[in-house]
């Protein structure tokens, strides 16, 4: 019973102490939040919030902040706060320490005390040093908190009296001016300061030692996380947002308004019309639109990947099922790995001196199809041996103990047990060359404007001739438009934009946003078959 | 693992003879009508290549003559056909990165003999190109330096590393070791997805956000610095980072964490001095290859660059962006001709080597260590 009773007053006390730790971490958060607002301009620092600067706010907090880490840290040492620290804490949080308070010192020094480049590197080695040996040398609990939790605190002092305002601006005083403003620097500060103490005051919250350092590690690593994630939804949300408006820009609805569209022979007209993707480019256009661009690069794709999937898959067979483990496999290997990460403009270049003179010596959608081709056929050769060697050798032993061939196995057995990776992988590869720009640039693209009337049609495009080679296709043979290329264009066309479009930023938005919608979707559909095969093979 | 050392101990010749033993007992075990197809569609796909090459209208004869034969051979003798069509899409995979060598380092010869210089009595062909820093294609002395591109596809580079680096271990950390189930089927097709984005709209957000907010910021005259494209192109080395990272650390023995844990150590002690160390390696490698993502991104960087080929001033001012190798391709193939497009593929040049000895390197470091942790499990 004694124990108990004991136990119960160290939770009290650990509770109150817990409080601080927490409300840290907590504050570290909002201050996050501001930070970030600020750098984007999301509040302004001139402006103040109720009556009291912006400026001043952030400085507080930061004060408040860094006084309660120390102010933890030094409770903890002198016996206030129960926690197990270790003896020291430990060179990572060292370096961390070290590195920041020579920065600090270093930039002080040398500008705001003018002693120069060798003052300012004295002064940031002899201070940065201090902090290292004061986080080494001393128990982990001050060792991890006081240098730390003293760069907040310095911060926001810094802020309060007003050495760094609203107005501070340091020029650098290099020969292409640039300088560091308040709005820059203010908000960029506030964010490291914060992270370091968040840091901190997550490892207090532990208790110190190892669980500590695993609650501070762990704090940054999920903000890191979260981050990544936030980027992704900002960029896609940006995009829509912006893009959406574009793109609905004349459409209606009912019957009769779309276009005449046939199918099969049989000739009706859609319901709907959006004539941003339904129209291409033509003086007398209500609206105009990217179809053009939408078809050429369904036919870019289709080539790309009748080219590349059975050159691939063969490659991938070969290598995984006839040929012995050996220098050629190596050598394929290192090749198809090459080729995979050589830049995209390197491709556009081959293709450049290799495609364009031998299909008419002009830029053409063939071309293209073929450059994206060969970017796509490492990736397909590397997904599918990965398939194919995921699949049990007991399936291939089987197979051949019925007395087959091997390649009879190979068609019945390692293909379609293989198939479900593969095609993951292509449709990712294929999400991939949808939006590369770079290849096509130099092979095939065209004008900024397709007209509408110019659509490729490379089924009817066949026609047979009587000299050799007998077959031909000019719409393979000509340049065409594709949607990267079309985004690409609009940028670089600038101001000219204006006389072909009545909203020349709208328009390109929402060609991005199509572009988004497009390679998305690609990838939409990937991760879907990926997951349905896998659910399946789990339940069988 | 005997078979690999008694490989590796074979010489080259031994090695040879034993694949003429091989392809001697096929020949003898197939039938004659067998070879003879092999032969015309080998032959025949020769002929094809060949015509291709001389930029010939009659390729489309050989071309149909492969393609009758292997209908022939697939319907006929479709065990032999198979083994030599899947032959030859092997080996054409290496033909296409030996054509890429060839035809980008033959077209940018004239531009290197224009640039030799002489250095002690030597005449080093393509010398000068990298020790004066002066592009100049319109008025003499005509000039094709390659040094603010390299300086400016370093520059990129190095931000673009310092942003994808941590946090691309970082993240892979997350996903292979920390989150829960769920949350890892949630972040993971997120990263994918982030390395789907093209790398055009990367650009436009740049070219149109990030561009006019920093030259404000800084107090910067014009739009475009290295530092805004290194953080850009940095997001989107992330996920090349990540993955490769993460294979790599999932790769690691269960075995090893295991040990780790079961003498009382929290999981955090465990992945710094069990799983890192132990994927040390294949961490690294996922860096490299993220570095060559970025070297050779192009769209981001020609949007939102300046387009003007000189140093800044001083080097290390990261504030102005002007151009990088891929940029200078992307910008300038439309009007170059001659001598100035002869210039880009030198460039061209210059990032497929790079990238290409980076790939090797990072393939070599990975190799490795799947060797030394093979060997321990």
């Amino acid at each position: 019973m004694a124990g108990a009773t004991r136990s119960e007053l160290v939770e009290s006390e650990t509770s109150a102490a817990d409080a601080v730790a927490a409300g840290a971490v907590g504050l570290s958060a909002v201050l996050f939040a501001l930070s970030m607002l600020a750098l984007f301009e999301g509040i302004t620092l001139s402006e103040p919030v109720a009556g009291v600067p912006t400026v001043t706010v952030l400085g507080a907090l930061l004060v408040v902040l860094g006084g309660a880490v120390i102010a933890f840290g030094v409770g903890s040492r002198v016996g206030l706060v129960q926690t197990n620290p270790s003896s020291s804490a430990g060179l990572i949080a060292a370096s961390v320490a070290g590195l920041s308070w020579f920065v600090v010192a270093g930039g002080f020094a040398s500008q705001t005390l003018a002693l120069g480049t060798v003052g300012g590197l004295l002064g940031g080695v002899a201070v940065g040093g201090l902090a290292f040996a004061a986080t080494v040398m001393t128990r982990e609990d001050v060792g991890s908190t006081v240098p730390i939790g003293a760069i907040p605190l310095l911060i926001g002092l810094v802020f309060l009296t007003g050495l760094i305002g609203p107005g501070w601006v340091w020029d650098l005083g290099w020969a292409q001016t640039a300088s560091f403003t308040a709005e820059f620097v203010i908000p960029v500060a506030t964010l490291f300061g914060v992270l370091f103490a968040g840091w901190a005051a997550a490892k207090a919250y532990a208790g110190f030692g190892a669980r500590g350092r695993r609650t501070g590690a762990f704090t940054l690593i999920y903000l890191n996380a979260i981050s990544i994630v936030a980027v992704l939804f900002i960029l896609v949300a940006f995009t829509v947002v912006q893009g959406v408006p574009g793109l609905l820009t004349g459409v209606e609805f009912g019957p009769g308004t779309g276009p005449q569209t046939s199918l099969f022979g049989v000739s009706f007209t859609l319901p709907l019309s959006v004539p941003f993707v339904m129209n291409g480019v033509a003086l007398l256009n209500d609206y105009q639109g990217v179809l053009p661009a939408i078809v050429g690069t369904f036919w870019l794709v289709v080539g790309a990947v009748v080219f590349a999937f059975p050159l691939g898959i063969g490659a991938a067979i070969f290598l995984t099922e006839y040929a012995e483990r050996g220098r050629f496999t190596q050598v394929v290997e290192v090749a198809t790995n090459g080729l995979w990460s050589t830049p995209s403009i390197v491709f556009g270049l081959f293709g450049f001196a290799f495609l364009v003179p031998r299909f008419g010596n002009q830029k053409s959608l063939l071309s293209g199809m073929l450059t994206l081709g060969f970017m796509l056929l490492p990736l397909v050769v590397i997904t599918s041996r990965e398939a194919m060697l995921s699949v049990p050798d007991e399936y291939r032993d089987a197979s051949a103990a019925l007395g087959v061939t091997k390649w009879e196995t190979i068609r019945s057995v390692v293909l379609p047990a293989a198939l479900p990776g593969v095609v993951t992988g292509v449709i990712l590869g294929v999400g991939r060359i949808a939006g590369e720009t770079a290849p096509i640039l130099l092979t095939m693209a065209g004008g900024t404007f397709v007209p509408g009337g110019q659509t490729v049609d490379v089924i009817g495009g066949f026609v047979f001739t009587s000299t050799p080679p007998f077959v031909a296709n000019p719409e393979l043979l000509q340049a065409t438009s594709a949607l990267p290329y079309q985004l690409f264009a609009l940028i670089t066309a600038g101001v000219g934009l204006g006389s072909n479009v009545a909203d020349p930023e709208g328009f390109r938005w929402a060609t991005a946003l199509i572009l988004l919608v497009v390679v998305l979707s690609f990838y939409a559909i990937g991760i879907a078959t990926r997951y349905y095969f896998r659910s399946k093979l789990r339940h069988e | 693992m005997a078979s690999v050392t008694d490989r590796d101990t074979t010489g080259g010749g031994g090695d040879l003879r034993r694949r003429l033993d091989r392809l001697r007992d096929f020949v003898d075990d197939t039938t004659p009508a067998a070879l003879a197809t092999i032969a015309v569609i080998t032959v025949s796909l020769l002929g094809a290549f060949v015509g291709f090459l001389l930029v010939s209208p009659l390729t489309v004869l050989p071309f149909g003559a492969f393609l009758l034969a292997s209908g022939y051979g697939w319907l006929r003798h479709q065990e032999e056909t198979a083994l030599v069509l899947t032959l030859t899409t092997t080996v054409s995979t290496l033909f296409i990165l030996g054509l890429i060598i060839v035809f980008i380092f033959v077209e940018a010869m004239p531009v290197v003999r224009y640039e030799s210089t002489t250095v002690f009595g030597v005449t080093v062909p393509g010398l000068r190109m990298f020790l004066q820093a002066n592009w100049d294609a319109v008025s003499p002395p005509i000039r094709y330096s390659m040094v603010p591109m390299i300086h400016g596809t370093l520059m990129v580079t190095v931000i673009a590393t310092a942003v994808a680096a941590p946090l691309g271990v970082s993240a892979a950390l997350f996903l292979s070791e920390i989150a829960p189930a769920t949350v890892r089927e949630l972040v993971k097709p997120g990263v994918e997805i982030l390395a789907g984005i093209p790398s055009i709209v990367y650009g436009f957000i740049g070219f149109t956000v990030l561009s006019p907010w920093a030259s404000d910021q800084f107090r910067v005259s014009g739009q475009g610095t290295y530092l805004f494209v290194g953080v850009v192109v940095g997001l989107m080395a992330l996920p090349t980072v990540v993955s490769v990272a993460e294979d790599a650390l999932s790769s690691v023995p269960e075995s090893m964490k295991s040990g780790s844990l079961a003498v009382g150590t929290t999981d955090w002690q465990t992945m710094t001095s069990i799983t890192l160390p132990a994927a040390f390696s294949g961490v690294s490698a996922a860096v490299l290859l993220g570095v060559g993502r970025a070297i050779g991104e192009t769209m981001a960087a020609t949007v939102m660059l300046r387009g003007v080929p000189r140093l800044t001033e001083p080097l290390v001012n990261a504030f102005y962006g002007q151009e990088t190798l891929t940029s200078l391709i992307a910008r300038n193939y439309g009007e170059a001709d001659g001598l100035q497009m002869d210039a880009l593929f030198a460039a061209g040049v210059i990032l497929f080597v790079t990238v290409l000895v980076i790939s090797i390197g990072a393939q070599y470091i990975e190799w490795r260590m799947r060797r030394k942790l093979g060997g321990e499990a």
